[in-house]
């Protein structure tokens, strides 16, 4: 490591001295459980290339003066690089201006083939073993009254078909709050779309007022310029109250050391974006901010072959999903819970 | 994928046909490699239709990221991640201006030919117009009946499924080209522009594929930005439309189980079961 790196790395202690105390205040308060979950990465370090402890002292990324960001940068691109043996970019590409992301979903057109949930693993590195997806695909009987408004709050956990186990606020693993009647993430048929079937991804949904990072106590989960909820993965604690605020069951966590082998490992990547995760950080889909941040349609856009899903700028009017928002029939998913979301359903 | 018997019928006519014919060019068509599928390596791979959307993964397309032209699934050969969106492709050409909300920005468009996937062409060796002289078109006429030839393509030609029995053969091929699609105007149009075929009868579906909407475009989200069209043969069989609008695919496999649990667990627990 140069002089300068080291010399940037003392600087980081004393300039952002006010951030790091309260982070530090946040963890004695939050005691022995959330202290175990923070070290963790720490304590399995040495079983991967072990993250320098300039990484772990490094302030949060929005705080951080342009030298301090360049090496934390050439800090991670060195030991990514070594680690996936390739080199391995992490870019810093700025947020561009007067852009506001949007998202909006076919649902009469998606077949359910799940090909948007594996284009995202390949884009954004998840951990392959144990599995993390972003999205996941919802398959719903036709016809039935998931969407009457009566029935928008069924489905918590504690009214689930396999048991009471009281545990998420945020939905489960079964299904998501306010989705209620036969839902199915595990369907398996020869081939897609079944009859009477139709398909709800869900993913992300890169709300405006979003639940998750007002439960984050620590500001590591934020709403970028762009309107993309984003995650500095090093400032993260591991306390998941992200996940237990999101109602759309979007944020996955990494509970173990994840694994991605080098050949599948995306070299290019984004600071906040699919720079590969450690052991007890929280993830989730960002719309492949690496990619939208450099002009390129997400990943699981152009996976999808019917062509459901839609992209861009919710500020120009003559963009694929401002058309939509001006002729479809739109909705969000759990607009009650006034997250104001930026992903949008339609019909035809 | 063409059914062995029918191959072999095929091949078994299209022998007599040149005997008596004898007029076939068969040089420089493009020849496929007859690679065996591949599905673990997922070497060859199809986008959205199944015989007919096929490419072959190419490694280090973008040496900069070591990126392949395309990531496939190993479960299923579907292309699901694209390294480079403009390859393989050339300029989309002029699109008609209709000078309303639809003339869109298409000097960036990019599309993927369609000639170099029709099954006719590549297992013949000649073109279309190889056993279907121009000389011929006189007698052309959409007189629905059994053909002797493209069971493949079309099963019951008496019973085309597409338009619910008001179109055949030749209110989209042209009879004195039939290298060509011609719409009802008597407009050439190449092989490699569907749209403006389809869009001559299907003008809604058409102007919203113009717009962006329907269909879908790779590449970049930027209006004006460089993208990837795709055409509506990429997506429709335009044989077998009335029989699946979209031809169903195999899905990618569902995600892991939460530890301890069994699919059994997450059938309907309204008694309508699981699929
Ligand atoms: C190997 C020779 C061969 C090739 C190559 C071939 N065809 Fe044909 N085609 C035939 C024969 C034989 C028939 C049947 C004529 C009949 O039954 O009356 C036929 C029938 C047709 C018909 C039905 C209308 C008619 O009576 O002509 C159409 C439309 C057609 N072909 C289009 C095409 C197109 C488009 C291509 C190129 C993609 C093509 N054909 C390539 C041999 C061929
Ligand atoms: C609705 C318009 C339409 C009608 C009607 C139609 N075709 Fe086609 N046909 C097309 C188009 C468009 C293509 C090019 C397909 C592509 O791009 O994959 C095509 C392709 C073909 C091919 C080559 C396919 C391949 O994959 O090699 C044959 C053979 C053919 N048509 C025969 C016929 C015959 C025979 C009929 C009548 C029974 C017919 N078509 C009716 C639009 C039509
Ligand atoms: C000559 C006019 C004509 C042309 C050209 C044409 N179609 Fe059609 N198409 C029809 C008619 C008529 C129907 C039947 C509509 C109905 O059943 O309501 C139809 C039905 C369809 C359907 C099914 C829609 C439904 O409601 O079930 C699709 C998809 C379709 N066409 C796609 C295409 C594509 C792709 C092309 C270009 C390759 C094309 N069509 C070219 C006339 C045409
Ligand atoms: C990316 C794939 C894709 C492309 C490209 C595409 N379509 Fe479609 N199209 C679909 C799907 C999926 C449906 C819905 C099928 C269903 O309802 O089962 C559809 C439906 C249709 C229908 C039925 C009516 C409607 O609007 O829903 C028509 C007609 C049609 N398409 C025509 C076209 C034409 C014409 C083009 C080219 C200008 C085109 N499509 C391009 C995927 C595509």
């Amino acid at each position: 490591m140069s002089e300068d790196k080291r010399k940037n790395d003392i600087d980081e202690g004393q300039d952002d001295g006010t951030t790091k105390e309260s982070r530090r205040d946040f963890l004695k308060k939050m005691g022995v459980a959330a202290a175990v979950t923070t070290v963790a990465p720490a304590a399995t370090a040495a079983t991967t290339k072990a993250a320098s402890i300039a990484e772990h002292l490094q302030t949060h990324f929005e705080m951080m003066s342009d030298s301090q960001k360049e090496a934390a940068i050439a800090r991670l691109e060195k030991r990514y690089s070594e680690q996936f043996e390739k080199q391995v970019t992490v870019a810093n590409t700025p947020a561009p201006d007067e852009v506001l992301f949007g998202y909006a979903l076919n649902i009469s057109k998606c077949i359910g083939c799940r090909r948007c949930v594996e284009a995202c693993v390949r884009e954004n590195n998840q951990s392959r073993d144990p599995a993390i997806q972003w999205i996941r695909v919802l398959q719903m009987e036709r016809g039935n009254d998931t969407f009457e408004l009566e029935n928008w709050h069924k489905g918590s956990p504690s009214s689930s078909r396999i048991g009471d186990y009281g545990v998420q606020s945020g939905g489960h693993a079964d299904k998501a709050v306010g989705i209620s009647g036969h839902t199915d993430h595990y369907y398996e048929p020869e081939q897609v779309p079944e009859e009477n079937a139709f398909y709800f991804p869900v993913q992300c949904q890169q709300c405006e007022d979003p639940a998750c990072v007002r439960a984050c106590p620590v500001q590591a989960t934020y709403r970028d310029p762009n309107g993309i909820v984003v995650i500095d993965y090093n400032w993260c604690i591991g306390c998941r109250m992200c996940q237990l605020a999101c109602p759309y069951w979007a944020r996955r966590f990494n509970w173990s050391e994840p694994a991605l082998p080098n050949e599948e490992m995306n070299p290019k990547t984004h600071y906040l974006g699919n720079r590969p995760r450690m052991r007890g950080v929280m993830e989730k889909c960002t719309f492949c901010l690496q990619r939208v941040r450099d002009g390129r349609y997400p990943a699981c856009v152009e996976a999808c072959p019917v062509g459901a899903r839609k992209f861009g700028n919710l500020l120009d009017p003559e963009s694929e999903v401002r058309k939509i928002l001006a002729t479809k029939k739109v909705f969000r998913f759990k607009e009650d819970f006034n997250t104001e979301p930026k992903f949008f359903y339609y019909m035809d | 994928m063409i059914s062995p018997k029918k191959y072999v019928r095929a091949t078994v006519f299209y022998g007599f046909f040149a005997v008596v014919t004898s007029g076939l060019v068969l040089q420089d068509m493009p020849s496929q490699a007859t690679t065996p599928e591949d599905k673990s390596g997922a070497k060859e791979c199809y986008e959205s239709i199944k015989g007919a959307t096929e490419l072959v993964k190419k490694d280090n397309v973008v040496p900069k990221y070591g990126y392949p032209n395309v990531k496939c699934s190993p479960t299923t050969g579907a292309v699901l991640w694209y390294g480079d969106p403009y390859d393989d492709t050339e300029p989309m050409g002029d699109m008609p201006t209709f000078g309303d909300h639809t003339d869109g920005d298409f000097a960036q468009a990019v599309i993927r030919t369609r000639t170099k996937h029709l099954k006719t062409i590549i297992q013949n060796g000649t073109k279309c117009s190889g056993c279907h002289p121009a000389a011929d078109a006189t007698t052309q006429k959409n007189d629905p009946r059994e053909l002797m030839m493209h069971q493949d393509i079309v099963s019951n030609a008496t019973k085309l499924q597409h338009g619910r029995g008001a179109i055949w053969c030749f209110d989209c091929h042209n009879a004195a080209n039939r290298d060509t699609l011609v719409d009802h105007k008597g407009q050439e149009i190449s092989l490699n522009e569907p749209y403006k075929l389809c869009g001559s009868c299907h003008g809604v579906t058409y102007s919203e594929w113009r717009m962006g909407l329907h269909g879908k475009r790779t590449g970049e989200w930027r209006v004006g930005g460089k993208k990837r069209w795709w055409t509506c043969t990429e997506c429709h069989n335009p044989h077998t439309v009335q029989e699946h609008r979209f031809q169903p695919i195999a899905p990618e496999l569902p995600p892991a189980l939460p530890r301890g649990m069994t699919k059994d667990d997450f059938k309907g627990a309204s008694g309508h079961g699981g699929h």
